[in-house]
């Protein structure tokens, strides 16, 4: 016996959960589907101090800084998501199982937790520019007030200056931008003094807009400057997307379904049927609604759209974002104490708008690393431990980690294959493969070093460009690409997944191409321009 | 030689000061999780390391050189980090002002890095040539 709602989401990430959202402030009766993994080890184990009084005071600090497991001591090759701390291991706990990927040259990031990779977001919030969005595959006079609502529910704060355009651009409802750590206020003193030069190369530095509270909004707090944002979310200042789903939980018109892993679906006259595999029991379920609006993430969405429509699609599309990052030094920083009040998230952002269009720009976001322990950053030294410790004590500080993302298009050489293998929870595996062009790295490489001569003359020496593994960015987009006609394995401008009636597809799997900004706002504006649409459809 | 021996010489290695029971108990606790296996080479290597404070900084240097994921070295890099989360050694660890003296002994850490890499690279390579 199948159980019978009028709306299902699939996944409770950033997407699924402002489409839910979406749909119940309107009064309609939504289920959420979802694997739901929650931290059960080391919510209450955090205390609610700052990141100094804990490392001079708390003798129990190794059970969350290093883990009940000695997780956080990560001694193997820097693999994608060992970034993650004790505290957020469980985002990617039981994805591997249930996800299985095959990939010699893409190494994903995926989430079956509640909440999502939301759960591990830098907070960065991007509202995208018209050719941006057109080049996504979006209207800017739907995303507007998409936007808008979004940045309401969620709570950013930011600033203006030469990074708005960039960032919130004319939003309103924006909370005051949060106070500026040492480390960044040097570099953005030294960006004020050489303003015009930098304007006469179109660089431009800027306050970051973030998702995170400078003024209490319902039970959510105001950022303390506690600087424990790597580790957890005690006061609920960041937002994140289980924030969301609790409120939801409040609602009589919304519930929330944990352990299914939701296989596929099939369309009758009158509903759709989701075929979900229990995680608890391996039981499969069957569900049945009037309309299916699916936002796992892009790849998962990808899998469930395969096995739906019988794996006919022999390769869909993908894209990502290629991320590097580099470790820089500021000199004026070095051998200088730590302040006791700071977040850990990035606050400034720098962009290189070569053609002065808001368009195919490269960005770095600029943190500083004050609340990662010391250990790890020795380990990376040629040194021995020992003098490597006094080194780095005396450097860290003046550290400065620009994370850079470039902009991407999809090719012929990005693409995913599903493959039947009865060994697997789902009865397959995902097979990637992500291949740059000689023409993109070269491109990339140029945007690196414009970005590395910029940081130099901030007073941030870089040390080297660090590349990471393709996938590790974690912003995926682009396996049922936006396209007008409905074919199979699309999706309309709607957000109606093509060949389908009633299911809808709230993920970034539309997406035609990626900016180098970072999209997760974005992708909740769509999730809820996509939920209102289905609501308009009916 | 046992865990507890191993931990206070890499104590004294590391931060020249005495280990405490507390950080004692859990690299105990942390060798028993990690279960670490070495190689011949790895055992030799770590036979060696734990005879003095000066052969262990030495091959430390050479590995990071010539072998950086080398598990003996991951001996060393547990404590390490036990003894950061730990806030009887924070002002170790912790970013703080710097005086003239401080300046001086980063200094000194350096040229003496140096000098324990070059050892530390000829001990390591002889050990291989035993080993082979």
């Amino acid at each position: 016996m199948s159980l019978k709602f009028d709306y299902i989401v699939v996944g409770s990430g950033a997407t699924g959960a402002i489409a839910a959202k979406t749909l119940v402030d309107k009064g309609v009766a939504v289920a959420l589907l979802d694997v739901g993994v929650t931290d059960e080890m080391y919510k209450e184990q955090l205390p609610n101090k700052d990141f100094v009084t804990l490392r001079t005071q708390d003798v129990d600090q190794h059970r969350y800084f290093l883990g009940a497991e000695m997780e956080g001591i990560p001694w193997e090759t820097t693999r994608v998501g060992s970034q993650l701390t004790p505290p957020r291991n469980f985002l990617t706990r039981l994805a591997e199982t249930i996800l299985p990927i095959k990939s010699e040259t893409f190494q994903p990031l995926e989430s079956v937790a509640k909440g999502g990779l939301g759960g591990g977001w830098g907070l960065g919030c991007f509202v995208y520019s018209q050719k941006e969005l057109e080049a996504i595959g979006l209207k800017a006079s739907e995303m507007t007030p998409a936007y808008q609502s979004v940045i309401s529910h969620i709570g950013v704060s930011g600033a203006k200056d030469d990074a708005t355009p960039y960032c919130l651009r004319n939003l309103l409802d924006v909370q005051a931008v949060t106070e500026l750590g040492e480390n960044a206020k040097g570099i953005l003193a030294a960006y004020e003094k050489k303003k015009q030069r930098f304007h006469k190369q179109q660089i431009y530095v800027g306050r970051s807009a973030l998702a995170l509270l400078t003024q209490d909004k319902d039970d959510r707090k105001a950022v303390q400057y506690k600087d424990m944002g790597f580790w957890g979310d005690g006061d609920k200042s960041a937002y994140r997307s289980w924030i969301t789903i609790e409120q939801l939980e409040k609602k009589n018109n919304f519930s929330y379904h944990k352990n299914c892993c939701v296989l596929r679906f099939e369309e009758t006259d009158a509903a759709v049927r989701v075929y979900v595999k229990r995680v608890d029991t391996n039981d499969n379920q069957v569900f049945e609604c009037k309309k299916l609006i699916l936002a796992p993430g892009v790849l998962n969405s990808a899998r469930i759209v395969s096995r739906s429509f019988d794996y006919k699609k022999e390769r869909m599309p993908i894209i990502c974002n290629p991320y590097s990052y580099m470790p820089c030094l500021q000199w004026r920083r070095l051998g200088k104490g730590i302040e006791q009040k700071n977040i850990s998230f990035s606050q400034l952002m720098l962009f290189v708008d070569k053609n002065n269009d808001n368009f195919d720009v490269s960005m770095a976001s600029l943190f500083s690393y004050r609340s990662l322990l010391l250990f790890k950053l020795i380990k990376e030294a040629p040194l021995n431990f020992a003098d490597s410790r006094i080194l780095m004590q005396f450097l860290h500080s003046a550290f400065t980690i620009a994370g850079v993302h470039h902009p991407e298009w999809p090719s012929s050489s990005k693409y995913m294959q599903m493959e039947k293998n009865a060994d697997t929870f789902s009865g397959d595996v995902l097979h990637v493969t992500y291949k740059l062009s000689d023409k993109e790295q070269q491109i990339n490489r140029g945007r690196e070093k414009d970005i590395q001569k910029a940081l130099s003359r901030l007073g941030c020496q870089s040390l080297k460009t660090i590349q990471t593994p393709m996938g590790a960015s974690v912003h995926y987009a682009g396996s049922l690409p936006f396209c007008k006609s409905g074919e199979h394995f699309t999706i309309t401008p709607k957000g109606k997944l093509g060949g389908t009636k009633n299911v809808y597809v709230a993920d970034g799997s539309g997406f035609r191409y990626l900016p180098a900004k970072g999209l997760t706002l974005t992708l909740m504006a769509n999730a809820h321009r996509v939920a209102k649409n289905v609501l308009e459809n009916d | 030689m046992d865990y507890i021996t191993e931990a206070r010489l890499m104590t004294t290695y590391l931060l020249s000061k005495p280990l405490q029971q507390a950080e004692e108990e859990l690299y105990v606790k942390a060798m028993e999780i990690l279960d670490l296996n070495f190689s011949n080479f790895e055992e030799i290597l770590i036979k060696e390391m734990f005879q003095n404070k000066f052969k262990l900084s030495c091959l430390d240097a050479g590995l990071a050189l010539v072998d950086p994921s080398n598990q003996a070295r991951r001996k060393i890099f547990t404590m390490l980090a036990i003894l950061e989360a730990s806030p009887n050694y924070t002002d170790s660890f912790l970013a703080r002002d710097f005086s003239i003296s401080d300046y001086f002994n980063v200094f000194f850490a350096g040229i003496r890095a140096v000098l324990r890499a070059i050892i530390g690279v000829l001990m390591v390579k002889n050990i291989q040539r035993k080993c082979h």
